[in-house]
């Protein structure tokens, strides 16, 4: 019709732009793109549409420069040498500074970052498998990385970028159609005019304007009619205010455009990556080291999973405890999670619902007061961003909680929690996050620290292993560390560490399940065995066999003729290890001790297991120390000599105890060689004397630990089937030292004893021998109803190693019984 | 990008112990994707060590060469251009422009490379290029004095090539570059 609107674009835009400034938070609710980038950071979120435009165009300027920088193009000479020092920029050049070295560095790079981008999105595929898409990631990843050498490439980082460029598409596609419908608002009609010769002479006659206009529009079915811009919705203005070729900046101000969605995109995944100065940076998750301000010294994906984990334990407390239970650490999962903002989890649709409400919090630090308290803060929960990101985590976790719950094993924890289904109600899940956020925010402040100290003993070994867990793909990019022999030993430790803290507030006392760890820990001490020390499995078990015990150590001290005074050394606390006399130190002390000790872990399970068989269990417990030490199980040991370390060193003593040690045929009576805790009769400990005087510490520590046990239970039904697994793990020593040395150490003793000083130390022998005789029997036919049960155990275990270690316990165990019937046999004779 | 290298006539163990150790450490697997030899390596050992450069290896026969069942020529396609190799004996006269480029028309290739005499020689012929690496190693020969190890190292990328040289000039590695672009259309002339 006339100019009027062709014209009011250009001031219609600025009126329109104080309408459109109205309400802005739902000014882009369209275009996610632009939301995500004012979230981010990346654009300006309170200014006009002209700012926002010079902002992106710098940004843009910022990559372009960046690109041509670093992306090196060795035939490109650059800037303006003309003659390259050839000898240096040659293609085979060995220097690292040259040309073609950093074109080689770069080949590696990018050949890391394709590994992972050909995987990336399949059943999205059409966009994200297209040469053009491939190519942009794979140049933001590589620049990105470049740019941040310290961090490398991780796999995650493509999938943390793939819906941030999706994201850039979609409103493209958004603007394209918005263009059809609203085609004359977009274009300026002077530029594709053609102009006639006659009106050269500048003399327009703009009346012919609105014809052709009218034309035009009769052209497009679709077009709306032409009115003002500011007749037109808000948001399409918005759009087409942002996308004007005329506007701030020119072309490079278009804030939608296609051209230059890798710039764009660039600039929200380093936006995200560094957290814009907020609290939490999603490079951070990739990085296996501690960061500066970390307080703990953990990786911080391990210290954001030790927040989830505190922030559910807030929460939802018996949850929490029974995934603790079970050992399920939470970087199991929480680092998939975490490093891709749960990426993998869902859906890309309902990803990019998450990811709303993610950037939708703001992510600037708090501040937390003048006490700055260094000790209780995780620093997720230091943001809004951070806590939400938290909270949606623990939501998820609550949403399993029925089947976390039901289920008794970690691996099928685990396997629910990495398998999360996709057809949830996302929008309850994220209404519960919020919900959850607050608490998360006030969670700060409270202390995290008692259930995190087991974090500490965490080491970025689990890391490792978590990662290696949670990712479907193997990762070629991440080589941490080497995941140590003993890391589940170590978890192993760090999860009874954590249950002796508990012990305290949850009694939950579930005596099958509380054996089945400790049998499996038992029988994975005795896989280990491959120490010839035995553990005197025969000692008295039964309930009685304390008292047989001490009547035997008794007849031993009187035999012996110790000067020692028993109540005397039951005071002592502190014995000289190399004190050969401690068999009548060792009833006392057993007693006395047994109270005094605090017993460092996996005390739950075997306190309320171990109920008679005390003696066996503390022996075979000694005796695994041993073996462990052989193997790489160090830490397991350790875990007993930790706990022990503190403890008196009796311990040896009580070993000796049960030897019967008329006179020295038996090099037994030398603490400091023997190691093993010898069963009174059997002579292995000639055999044993071998075995690593190292070990004595562990073995003092193992059998205080166990010491405890014993004295602690009170004949739970489970005791009998936990000395029956000690026993059969020190039969399993004793099978290991072969079966003849059984045999003849044996008849060592008896002959040992036949000389034993004088007839009545002979008849003292003798009755011990006889009792002992006797309690071997007994133990023995424990031990093989307990494999009747361990069989039917085992078969449930689906623990790693454990199970296969009870299986061969199992045979190994059963070879181990026949030898104790010899010598008990043996021995009833006498 | 694809680095092509391209040498010939070490005449090991005959002439020359080994590659000069200047070469020897430049020379290094992963960076180079194809080699070409002209001929004279002469002992399988030789053979061996390139391969372990680079496993694509194409070698023309060189009237010392001890294994016989190289060929006396080849050809094979890299990017955008055709490459022939032959050893260079049987043209005669030995290194001469015109006969070689008899053979390159034979052979209807691109860039043509061969040896023999031991000098190294770039060419640009009739919308084509003859190559002459020279002797890796040095090597006498009877045809030319003063030889300098040399090779030539090829970067192929899309119609360009760039034809790198190194030569061992005093004890120094010496690089000379030249550019080489293929004109667009490929007119078969057939």
């Amino acid at each position: 019709m006339s100019p009027a609107p062709i014209e009011s674009t250009l001031p219609g835009s600025l009126s329109s732009e104080s309408s459109s400034l109205s309400g802005k938070k739902r000014q882009f609710a369209n275009l996610r793109g632009v939301r995500w980038r004012i979230n981010l950071g990346i654009l300006p979120s309170s200014s006009s549409i002209d700012d926002i435009r010079r902002v992106t165009a710098d940004s843009r300027r910022r990559y372009a420069g960046l690109r041509r920088r670093l992306l090196v193009e060795p035939h490109v000479p650059k800037d303006g040498s003309n003659c390259p020092d050839l000898v240096m920029d040659n293609p085979l050049s060995q220097n690292p500074d040259s040309m073609w070295g950093r074109f080689f560095r770069n080949a590696e790079l990018e050949k890391m970052v394709d590994q992972d981008l050909s995987r990336l999105y399949p059943e999205h595929g059409r966009y994200f498998q297209t040469p053009g898409c491939q190519g942009m990631l794979r140049r933001i990843l590589l620049l990105w990385c470049l740019r941040h050498p310290e961090y490398g490439y991780r796999q995650g980082m493509h999938e943390l970028l793939a819906p941030l460029l999706f994201v850039l598409h979609v409103d493209v596609e958004h603007l394209s159609q918005v263009r059809k419908l609203y085609e004359d608002h977009f274009t300026d009609k002077f530029d594709d005019l053609s102009f006639h010769e006659s009106d050269l002479t500048y003399n327009f006659d703009l009346k012919k304007f609105p014809d052709s206009l009218e034309d035009e529009i009769g052209c497009h079915g679709n077009a709306m009619k032409v009115g003002s811009l500011g007749e037109v919705d808000p948001e399409i203005q918005t759009i087409v205010l942002l996308s004007d070729a005329y506007g701030a900046e020119g072309e490079l101000g278009i804030v939608l455009s296609e051209k230059f969605m890798e710039h764009d995109a660039y600039c929200m995944f380093d936006a995200l990556m560094s957290g814009a100065r907020g609290a939490v940076a999603m490079a951070d998750f990739f990085s296996p080291s501690p960061i500066g301000g970390s307080h703990t010294g953990l990786p911080p994906v391990i210290e954001a999973s030790s927040a989830l984990y505190h922030l559910l334990s807030i929460v939802d407390s018996s949850l929490h405890s029974h995934l603790v239970e079970l050992g399920v650490e939470p970087q199991y999962f929480a680092l998939r999670w975490l490093r891709v903002l749960f990426g993998r989890e869902f859906s890309l649709e309902d990803l990019l619902i998450i990811w709303d409400e993610i950037f939708a919090s703001d992510n600037s630090k708090l501040n937390k007061g003048v006490e700055d308290d260094t000790d209780s803060s995780f620093a997720i929960f230091n943001s809004p961003r951070g806590a939400f990101i938290s909270a949606m985590a623990v939501s998820m976790i609550l949403n399993l909680r029925s089947s976390l719950l039901a289920t008794e094993n970690a691996t099928t924890c685990l396997q629910r929690l990495l398998n999360f289904q996709e057809s949830i109600n996302l929008k309850k899940l994220i209404e519960k996050a919020k919900s959850l956020r607050t608490i998360a925010l006030e969670a700060n402040s409270s202390n995290p620290y008692p259930s995190f100290r087991g974090a500490h003993e965490r080491s970025k070994l689990s890391a490792v292993r978590s990662h290696s867990l949670s990712f479907d793909c193997s990762s070629p990019t991440t080589p941490l560390s080497l995941v140590p022999e003993s890391y589940w030993e170590e978890k192993w430790r760090v999860l009874h560490k954590e249950e002796e803290l508990k012990r305290g507030s949850s009694q939950k006392q579930v005596p099958t399940r509380k054996k089945g760890w400790s049998e499996k820990v038992r029988l994975h001490l005795s896989r280990t065995g491959s120490d010839p020390s035995h553990m005197k499995v025969e000692k008295g078990k039964k309930d009685p066999k304390s008292s047989v015990r001490r009547s035997l150590l008794e007849d031993l001290c009187r035999q012996l003729g110790s000067e020692e005074d028993i109540g005397e050394i039951v005071r002592n606390e502190v014995l000289d290890q190399k004190d050969p006399i401690h068999v009548e130190v060792e009833v006392e002390e057993q007693d006395a001790n047994l109270n005094s000790f605090t017993c460092p872990a996996d005390d739950s399970h075997l306190i309320g297991n171990t109920g008679s068989e005390e003696n066996s269990s503390i022996f075979s417990a000694s005796t695994s120390p041993l073996t462990n030490d052989h193997e790489n199980d160090s830490e397991k040991s350790s875990i007993v000599s930790n706990s022990s370390l503190d403890e008196n060193d009796d311990e040896p003593n009580n070993a000796e105890a049960f030897r019967i040690i008329p006179e020295d045929p038996l090099p037994v009576s030398d603490p400091p060689e023997d190691i093993s805790p010898k069963p009174e009769t059997n002579n292995d400990s000639t055999g044993k004397q071998e075995a690593g005087l190292k070990e004595r510490k562990l073995l003092s520590g193992k059998f205080q630990w166990f010491w405890k046990f014993g004295r602690n239970a009170a004949g739970e039904e489970t005791s009998e089937k936990e000395g029956a697994s000690e026993a059969a793990k020190s039969a399993n020593r004793e099978s290991n030292q072969g079966d003849t040395s059984g045999a003849s150490t044996s008849d060592e003793f008896s002959n040992s004893s036949v000389n034993s000083k004088g007839d009545a130390a002979d008849q003292i022998m003798m009755s011990t021998l006889k009792n002992l005789g006797q309690s071997m029997l007994e133990n023995i036919q424990v031990i093989e109803s307990v494999f009747q049960q361990d069989r039917g155990q085992g078969g449930s275990l689906e623990n790693f190693s454990k199970n296969v270690i009870v299986g061969k316990g199992q045979v190994t165990a059963m070879a181990a019984l026949k030898e104790l019937r010899k010598i008990s046999n043996l021995l009833s004779e006498m | 990008m694809v680095l092509v290298l391209a040498l010939g006539d070490l005449h090991i163990p005959h002439r020359a112990p080994d590659l000069p150790p200047k070469f020897k450490s430049m020379l290094v697997p992963g960076k180079i994707q194809h080699i070409i030899c002209t001929g004279n390596l002469c002992i399988k050992e030789v053979h061996d060590y390139l391969k372990s450069l680079c496993p694509d290896m194409h070698v023309t026969r060189g009237e010392y060469d001890e294994d016989s069942r190289y060929l006396e020529t080849k050809t094979l396609t890299i990017g955008q251009f055709k490459l022939g190799v032959c050893h260079g004996h049987q043209v005669i006269p030995w290194g001469d422009l015109d006969s070689l480029a008899m053979l390159q028309r034979q052979l209807d290739v691109d860039i043509l490379v061969t040896g023999h005499t031991h000098q190294f020689k770039a060419y640009k012929h009739e919308g084509g290029v003859v190559i002459n690496p020279g002797s890796a190693t040095g090597a006498y020969s009877s045809i030319t004095y003063d030889v300098n190890p040399s090779f030539v190292l090829m970067d192929i990328d899309g119609l360009r090539v760039v034809v790198y040289v190194y030569e061992l000039i005093d004890g120094e590695v010496k690089v000379d570059k030249i550019d080489f672009k293929k004109t667009a259309t490929t007119n078969s002339a057939h």
